[in-house]
């Protein structure tokens, strides 16, 4: 294994235009980034501000129009689908606001769906017990809470060992409460996992469970914090 | 002008789902094609039929004798029901073409004296009728005179009675008697190798020396007349003078064979259109019922600000409208053409000199409301459950999909991978939606089979018939009975290498009320050339005494081997004897009775007499023995079997192969119209879903294939119940088809099955390329910023 500060994410100028018509959108206008191995990063900024966009780019869920964005060794903004598929596929793991869960499996078939094509997996009931789900495994979605099946999305994600875990707004759509839950399980994940976690959000209290806070404005970084020492999540005011 | 918001809506939702849109047009067009082609087919038909027999006067019973004096017309007149009466000769005689190595056969038909009305008038195509006084003045059937491009002023040697004359052509003409014109002892007409002749009494009165008598005998009845009544009081008059027994039109040949034609029409109507508007009606039915579903809520609004029911109700009929009003077009277009393809086909089978197309209104209209109705019902069925919501409910997301129940669970103890686990489950969690599918698919199957299989049906049929049973070279048929000896003479004839002799009497079988008219062939115990078949196929020897029927003339009379029937012998001495039926024979062409030769010759209290010979050919010597044939005094006709199972094979696989590639396209549209609107609906029903894994880093590939799964499955599951559906379609076309003049053998091979699943699999695979692309275009990033 490589040393702690060994960077995992290095972008340079990244920008990002959407076209639609003759209507132009800058949603990113050039963004540098770094991020280190096992660290856990909040991404905060008002609506609009291109978190989303910058976070699907560095997921390989979307591609840059300018600049570059390298995950190890790997230049993500030369791959072609095949290869950002392959990308996802081996070192990326997500979690999204509306869970994305697959509604004809049972929770924990929703895990083994990722598992079954990772390279190096934990088992499914082991992704669920880190999440603190293991008795609901066999139930279905649409039987579950939001924050439950919030949870059984990340034991999706971090299923695989992922090298990097994205979330995008995963309390978005949960009571503080739940959304605490959650937090804690995405911020035991990165202890365990030692998963480089991106997580955006639009509650500024969870900043200070970060190693680093990045602020976006108008497609841009425009404030990034360190902060000196994490607080956990219970002990975060909503 | 304004449109209302709601037919606006109809508009954008066409524009958006064009080709679903177009899948079940399609279906629809395949509906209306068959309504229109097979009814108007049938419309065009029976009024072409019914239009030349009226305006010329087709006769309505028919007989035979050997020789009766003109003198008997009055009395024939006289007859309660007969309108008008007509005596002529009708003889075959033999053609002498240079063109034709082998005699062809000519039938050879008096015209009216000048001043008789005439039945069975002829139409003129090509210059003038003979002149009455003319005593080698003849016009022949067009069918004939094209095949052997003879024009007025042509000539033609025939071989009358024995002697040879030169004829020469006035005309050419049609005749509604011969619309169909079939030559002795053949399956399919050959103009090439029979036509007919009319000619002025005189001449054939000479040859055949008939002066002053007839030997054919036409009747008109009046409206209402009882023709069973005529035809009975017709055999008394005509007993006597060897009358081989009137029949009416429906045993006339020409006409029974039209008749089969319009009920294998009538069959086709009957099973194919609606085939077409219940799948049609599902596929409505099925994509509707998902747009109402992503619409619900918009229903639920729409009847909260006021919208009653019934205009909701109607806009999805004004959806499902368009797309029929679209179908029903082509389905005109294609119903036409196809019409006039049909048309064209019977142009060549069937000689009318006009064709009365049914562009009938009354057709058009019908096949338009019946598939209306069909889509309309579709789209009712689907749009009642959410009508009867309240609105309140009806705005509030629909429940999740509920995939907790049935046999889901069984599934986990089975090693599938998850997404084999997502194929199955979400089949199951639509079972009726499955079960159209597979109904669906298993129906374009069926349609293959019901059609495909009528290769391997004709290929058995001509097995058996010309390579089991008719294994001669050349049929010889005297035109009178001869002395046994005479077939002496024949196995002189150059090139003859095997000869055997057959007696054909005509013969009424009777057994209790039913009876059919038939010749009664006379054969050896044991024979090489012309065998009789059991019903397993292998050569049966005859039995001592009692009659060998065929199986369809047990069917037809109702008996069994062990019973006797009545044979009453229209010719010789015209005995009435009992016989028993000794056995069942194999056939399809026609009704068989068979009986040992000498058992026929003692039954009918005459001599060793025979009707002709089999013979097996040195084919190097063909030309010869076709001259000596023309040339002996007794040949009446002469058949020659290569030729005709050639003739047949030609013509029916042209027609089965122009039935076939209209089948293979309909069962095509069904396939794809099926399969493609299946796929669209599961993957919008499953389109976050397949996208949802797409970002977990699943490949393209990986997510057509959970989708591709379910229509894998779908597919699969309709091959076994198509063929059953197919082989059902197939039993009911054997029923409807087979007749008094043929029947069809229901053999359905492997290669049947084969064929028509691997049709509906490669449409299958279109389909599901098509929507391929829309799986691979799904958009990763629009489904994670939205709640289902
Ligand atoms: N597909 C698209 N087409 C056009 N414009 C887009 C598209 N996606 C995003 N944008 C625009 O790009 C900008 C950045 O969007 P992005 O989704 O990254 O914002 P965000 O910071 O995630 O906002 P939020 O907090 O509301 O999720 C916005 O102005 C948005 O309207
Ligand atoms: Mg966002």
């Amino acid at each position: 294994m490589a040393s702690k500060d060994e960077t995992v994410f290095h972008a340079t100028g990244l920008t990002k235009v959407y076209r639609s018509g003759a209507h132009e959108v800058q949603a990113l206008r050039g963004v540098d980034f770094q991020a280190r191995k096992s660290e856990f990063i909040v991404i905060l900024g008002p609506s609009g501000s291109g978190k989303s966009t910058f976070l699907n780019i560095v997921g390989g869920l979307d591609r840059a129009s300018g600049g570059e964005v390298w995950f190890r060794d790997h230049q993500l903004t030369a791959l072609d689908d095949r290869g950002l598929t392959q990308y996802r596929r081996d070192h990326v793991g997500f979690v999204f606001q509306f869970y994305n869960l697959v509604p004809s499996l049972t929770a924990r078939e929703n895990v083994a769906l990722v598992t079954e094509i990772a390279r190096r997996p934990m088992s499914p009931d082991a992704a669920l017990a880190l999440v603190g789900l293991s008795d609901r495994r066999d139930h279905f979605p649409a039987q579950l809470s939001g924050g439950e099946q919030q949870r059984v999305a990340i034991a999706r994600a971090i299923a695989k060992n992922p090298e990097v875990l994205l979330c995008d707004e995963p309390t978005g759509a949960l009571d503080s409460a739940t959304g605490i839950k959650v937090l804690e399980a995405l911020a035991e994940v990165n202890r365990k996992v030692g998963a480089t976690t991106l997580v955006i959000t639009h509650n500024a209290a969870i900043r200070d469970i970060g190693d680093r806070v990045l602020r976006f404005a108008d497609g841009r970084i425009v404030e990034e914090t360190v902060n000196a020492t994490k607080k956990r999540p219970a002990e975060v005011s909503w | 002008m304004v449109i209302s918001p709601l037919r606006r809506k109809v508009l954008r939702d066409l524009r958006r789902l064009w080709a679903q849109a177009l899948a079940i047009a399609l279906v629809l067009a395949a509906g209306v094609a068959t309504l229109i082609l097979g009814n108007g087919a049938y419309a065009s038909l029976s009024e072409t039929r019914a239009r030349y027999y009226g305006e010329f006067r087709f006769a309505d019973v028919f007989a035979d004798v050997t020789r009766a004096p003109l003198a008997l017309m009055a009395e024939v007149r006289g007859i309660a029901g007969v309108l008008a009466a007509e005596g002529r000769i009708v003889k075959l005689a033999l053609l002498d073409l240079p063109d034709m190595a082998e005699p062809g056969t000519i039938l050879l038909v008096s015209l009216p004296e000048a001043g008789e009305a005439g039945l069975n008038q002829l139409y003129l195509r090509q210059g003038r009728l003979p002149d009455s006084q003319s005593a080698d003045e003849v016009v022949v059937s067009e069918g004939f005179a094209t095949a052997h491009r003879l024009r007025p002023g042509s000539s033609l040697a025939v071989v009358m009675n024995g002697q040879r004359r030169t004829l020469r052509l006035t005309g050419v003409v049609l005749s509604p008697e011969f619309i169909y014109a079939l030559g002795p002892g053949e399956l399919m007409p050959d103009p090439r190798r029979f036509g007919v002749a009319w000619l002025p009494r005189p001449g054939l009165e000479a040859a055949h020396d008939l002066e002053g008598a007839f030997s054919n005998l036409v009747l008109k009845l009046a409206p209402g007349a009882d023709a069973d009544r005529v035809i009975e009081a017709v055999d008394r008059l005509t007993a006597a003078y060897g009358g081989a027994g009137a029949i009416g039109r429906a045993d006339q040949i020409s006409h029974a064979f039209l008749d089969a034609e319009l009920r294998q029409l009538s069959a086709m109507v009957k099973i194919l259109p609606p085939v077409f508007l219940l799948v049609a009606a599902m596929l409505v039915n099925m994509t509707l019922s998902r747009l109402v579903t992503l619409e619900r809520e918009q229903i639920g609004l729409l009847k909260a600000i006021g919208y009653s029911g019934r205009a909701i109700a109607q806009h999805y009929v004004e959806f499902v409208l368009a797309v029929a009003v679209v179908g029903i077009a082509i389905g005109f277009a294609a119903g036409a053409w196809l019409g006039a393809g049909l048309a064209g086909l019977y142009a060549r089978f069937y000689a009318f000199p006009f064709l009365v197309f049914a562009r009938d209104a009354g057709v058009y209209g019908l096949a338009a409301l019946v598939t209306a109705g069909a889509a309309v019902a579709g789209a009712l069925f689907a749009v009642r459950a959410v009508l009867t919501l309240p609105p309140a409910v009806a705005m509030s997301p629909p429940a999740p999909a509920d995939y907790r129940s049935r046999m889901g669970f069984a599934l986990q103890h089975l090693a599938l991978r998850q997404t084999a686990v997502m194929t199955v489950r979400h089949l199951i969690r639509w079972p009726l939606r499955t079960a159209s599918g597979i109904f669906g698919v298993a129906m374009a199957v069926a349609v293959l089979v019901a059609s495909l299989w009528t290769f391997g049906s004709i290929e058995r049929l001509i097995d058996l018939t010309f390579f089991q049973a008719e294994r001669q070279d050349v049929t010889v048929a005297f035109a009178g009975a001869e002395p046994a000896r005479a077939v002496q003479a024949v196995r002189q004839m150059p090139g003859v290498l095997l000869a055997e002799p057959y007696r054909s009497v005509a013969a009424r079988i009777s057994h209790r009320t039913l009876s059919r008219k038939v010749s009664i062939t006379g054969r050896p115990a044991e024979t090489t050339l012309s065998r009789v078949l059991s019903p397993d196929a292998r050569p049966m020897a005859l039995p001592d005494a009692g009659l060998v029927l065929s199986e369809a003339l047990c069917d037809a009379l109702a008996v069994r081997p062990g019973d006797l029937v009545t044979v009453e012998f229209l010719e010789g001495q015209r005995r009435t004897i009992t016989l028993p039926v000794s056995g069942q024979s194999l056939g399809y062409v026609g009704l068989g009775a068979a009986m040992e030769i000498s058992a026929l010759n003692r039954a009918m209290h005459e001599g060793a007499l025979i009707s002709g010979v089999n013979l097996m050919l040195d084919k190097a010597q063909g030309p010869a023995f076709y001259a000596a044939a023309k040339a002996a005094p007794k040949t009446g006709f002469v058949i020659v079997l290569g030729r005709t199972v050639q003739r047949f094979r030609d013509t029916l696989a042209e027609n089965i192969t122009a039935m076939i590639s209209v089948y293979v396209v309909l069962a095509a549209i069904i396939a794809v119209g099926v399969i493609y609107n299946f796929a669209r609906i599961a993957l919008s029903e499953q389109g976050r879903d397949l996208a949802s894994l797409r970002v977990l880093g699943f490949t393209k590939a990986e997510v057509s294939g959970i989708l591709f799964g379910e229509l894998a499955v779908i597919v699969l599951l309709a091959q076994p119940l198509g063929w059953g559906i197919g082989h059902l379609i197939g039993l009911g076309m054997v029923t409807a088809f087979s007749s008094d003049l043929y029947r069809v053998p229901l053999v359905i091979g492997r290669e049947v099955y084969a064929m028509a699943s691997l049709v509906v699999c490669a449409a299958a695979l279109a389909s599901a390329l098509a929507v391929r692309r829309r799986i691979n275009r799904l958009d990763m990033i629009e489904v994670l910023k939205t709640r289902e």
